[in-house]
């Protein structure tokens, strides 16, 4: 079940008022709402819901058994274990084609003729948040800096609707605090929820669909069929594009948790306003970025250990970054630029300095060019996307529409926030009635922009 | 350790309300939207396939419907989004619906020289228009053959492709796209000598017959019905005999219901074509990934056993779409020349 789609328009409204019915009663809302995520869920697919479960249940069975271990060896054992069945199954659904397929293509290459069996596994819907959420409940309960939930209060952690295929990645010690004491029936954020659910709504569905129909789509397809012009616009339209797609969810998800009294932390905050990789990396997918240096940056050394100890950790924690978006050698090589941007800065800081506007241009365009590796399906028809910026042609995709769209994305980032605050808040505090017909205003209008045809999934279902 | 409290995230800023106020405001968008826009949601649920969501998005479409053919507020509500909506609208009528009894014929049809490939009997093909525009179209199944066809003819000077498909759309049912009509529209539009056309992932839905009575799927009636459906659509295609037409038939998918609408879609496709022989090009994918309608989710592919069919049962991978698309271009080049 996808957000923008009738299915959750006519789930969420009778989960959302029930909820709230029994939230005085936690012994019946947890079920409910736990309930309610695994229908949620089982609309992708019904036979991964019992691998969600056993995630949960194989999770807290490490936390309680790491919370009652009687030392710091055996702690750290049992939550090794814990990780490594995490890891495992992520490593199963998401990447074992992926490495099959290239050690079959290189025991051939050999003549060997051997090959790792091949299985045709369905990657399951928001497994990469989920197992990384477990992780950190795990390692927390380890590090002694939260204890661990009752069964039920983990398993809602993992599978809470809001978030469960696509993010953020909520820590343990936020959400499992929320959930000891009903939540507050006359304190709820309804303003900045309805302004966030409308914003990713126009994000999602009016701007980021838009530009992958009409530009990023077809020229990432088929580069070689495109001239210079054509494939910078879809080098940036992509830029444009992942932003609002993600971001747009991200809205959503923290708008509909904000409904039912649950709060998210923030994941995006301009990321295209970044003069450096590392401030973007404050402002991009905050939630993956803390997750990664809390437990995979920090754990490596940090910077704790000299210049090349820190350029070494930094790939490290980049290059699996990179992975854990997908199984391809794309993934991997922007995770590799970003990584090479992050030390060469690190190298760079206070030994050059340059005005902001230029420091801003040179990582907004490495970025980009970051996102033309992302995007593209295979290394060489990177190659060849990139090959063509070299190959001047006419310019058959440059519409008014998709430069406003692309313009207006990275322009608003880099506007003083403070008037967008200003306007945000002010919507914010419009009366229910107001909000109400905002909001089916804003979904009529951008249910007008979708063609005659289901909407896309959001690009980040498929980590 | 912390205090728990410390840990929670603020929420932005803006007023908070009461929780029966965020009920409120949730309800009377979903009550607007219900207001304005009734008939889509019933059109909506129509066009999902049989199953618990289905029976839920029409349990609400159906009173959201008959409220909105009462109130003008639908109505309303198009004339204000309509110049929001990309391309023209594709739906309702004057597709398949429209001159299904002006063309339906009850005498003996007669057979013309077009049902026959000139090729097969060793005469002399007519030959076709120089290529300049290839049009890839279909539903989900065409995502991956229309990159890999793409991919190929890019080299090819002044050959054009265009990739068009329309996910989640299917010949048997016509709620947000008649492929009548769109058809109609894609030749007016585009003019081209080639169409590769692959779909039939969200077939299976009942069809008005020819005289009018609702035909369900599988049987010789849907059949019949489907197959004068994708014989309109071919001859729209082939342009008078101007054009050629490559139809791809469904590779056998997994799940046992589909492999029965699988089978009448195929069977359906090959009579379609009859007519149209010398300018339609049917490309049997059954043989070539699913043998003996035995469905396979690998297959050998250059010496080694590669997947070639996506996790869902259904579609074809980037390999399949490869081995689809060689077959494709051996068509297209015996016609056009390589």
């Amino acid at each position: 079940m996808v957000f923008p789609s009738l299915e959750f328009a006519i789930f969420f409204p009778i989960v959302l008022a029930v909820s709230w019915a029994l939230m005085p009663r936690p012994h019946l809302w947890k079920p409910f709402i736990l309930a309610a995520s695994y229908v949620f869920y089982a609309a992708a697919s019904v036979k991964f819901c019992f691998l969600l479960a056993g995630v949960a249940l194989a999770n807290q069975a490490g936390a309680q058994l790491v919370h009652r271990a009687p030392g710091e060896r055996r702690r750290k054992q049992i939550a090794a274990a814990t990780v490594a069945i995490d890891l495992g199954v992520l490593g199963l659904f998401k990447y074992y084609n992926f490495f099959s397929d290239d050690i079959g293509s290189f025991l051939d290459s050999i003549h060997l003729g051997l090959s790792p069996p091949l299985l045709s596994l369905a990657l399951p819907v928001g497994l990469s948040f989920w197992t990384f959420q477990a992780i950190s409940y795990v390692v927390d309960v380890k590090r002694r800096v939260i204890e661990p939930g009752k069964t039920i209060d983990v398993a809602l952690y993992l599978s809470f609707f809001p978030h469960v295929v696509a993010g953020p990645i909520v820590r343990a010690r936020e959400f499992l605090p929320q959930l000891q004491t009903p939540r507050d029936p006359r304190d709820v954020a309804v303003g900045p929820a309805v302004v966030l659910i409308g914003i990713g709504l126009v994000k999602k569905v009016a701007i980021a669909d838009f530009l992958a129909r009409s530009v990023v789509d077809p020229v990432f397809g088929v580069p070689q069929a495109y001239h210079a012009q054509d494939v910078a616009l879809a080098a940036y339209g992509y830029a444009a594009q992942i932003y609002c797609d993600f971001s747009g969810y991200t809205d959503i998800a923290i708008g509909v948790a904000l409904l039912m009294g649950i709060v998210f932390p923030r994941n995006f905050n301009s990321p295209y306003r970044a003069t450096s990789f590392r401030d973007f990396w404050r402002r991009w997918h905050i939630t993956l970025s803390r997750f990664l240096r809390d437990f995979l940056y920090i754990p490596l050394g940090g910077n704790r250990h000299g210049n090349l100890q820190t350029a070494r950790n930094i790939m490290i924690t980049m290059l699996l970054g990179g992975l854990w978006h997908g199984a391809a050698w794309g993934f991997i090589l922007w995770g590799g630029l970003h990584g090479v941007g992050l030390v060469v800065e690190r190298q760079l800081r206070g030994r050059v300095s340059a005005p902001a506007w230029l420091r801003w241009a040179i990582v907004f365009n490495l970025v980009v060019l970051g996102w033309v590796l992302f995007r593209s399906e295979s290394i060489s028809l990177a190659g060849t996307f990139l090959s063509r910026l070299a190959d001047p042609g006419p310019a058959t995709l440059w519409t008014f529409p998709v430069v406003l769209a692309i313009v207006a994305t990275v322009g608003l980032q880099l506007l003083p926030p403070r008037p967008l605050d200003a306007l945000r808040l002010r919507a914010a505090q419009l009366s229910p009635a107001a909000l109400g017909t905002a909001l089916a205003l804003v979904i009529a209008f951008v249910g007008a922009t979708v063609p005659s045809q289901a909407v896309p999934p959001f690009i980040y279902f498929q980590f | 350790m912390p205090d728990r409290d410390e840990n929670i995230p603020s929420p932005p800023p803006g007023r908070h309300l009461r929780a029966r106020d965020g009920v409120l405001v949730v309800t009377l968008a979903v009550m607007l939207l219900i207001l304005f826009k009734g008939e889509s949601i019933r059109s909506s649920g129509e066009e999902m396939q049989p199953g618990f969501e289905r029976n839920v998005v029409l349990a609400v479409g159906h009173p959201s419907g008959w409220i909105a053919e009462r109130l003008p507020f639908d109505k309303w509500g198009n004339t204000l989004t309509s110049w929001l909506s990309p391309g023209e609208q594709l739906a309702d009528s004057g597709g398949f619906d429209q001159p299904v009894r002006q063309t339906r014929q009850r005498a003996v049809p007669p057979v013309s020289p077009e049902s026959f490939d000139p090729a097969s009997l060793g005469a002399k093909p007519r030959p076709p228009r120089k290529l300049h525009t290839v049009l890839v179209t279909g539903d989900s199944m065409t995502l991956g053959l229309d990159l890999e066809l793409g991919r190929r003819l890019a080299g090819r000077d002044g050959v054009r492709v265009i990739r068009e498909p329309h996910l989640g759309t299917g010949i048997s049912k016509t709620g947000f796209v008649d492929w009548g009509k769109l058809s109609t529209q894609q030749v007016g539009d585009k003019h081209p000598e080639a169409t590769v056309v692959f779909i039939g992932a969200n077939e299976g839905f009942d069809m008005p017959g020819p005289n009018g009575k609702k035909v369900v799927c599988c049987g010789p009636d849907w059949a019949a019905e489907y197959a004068f459906r994708v014989r309109r659509m071919m001859n729209t295609y082939r342009q008078r005999g101007a054009a050629r037409v490559y139809y791809l038939t469904l590779p056998f998918p997994r799940e046992k219901k589909r492999q029965e609408i699988a089978r009448a879609v195929n069977a359906a496709i090959q009579v379609a074509s009859v007519p149209y022989r010398s300018s339609v090009r049917v490309i049997d994918t059954v043989p070539i990934f699913t043998p003996g309608e035995r469905y396979r989710a690998a297959m050998d592919v250059d010496g080694r056993k590669q997947i070639v069919r996506q996790p869902d049962g259904i579609h074809l991978n980037g390999t399949g779409s490869k081995l689809a698309a060689d077959a494709v271009m051996k068509r297209l080049d015996a016609d056009f020349g390589g």
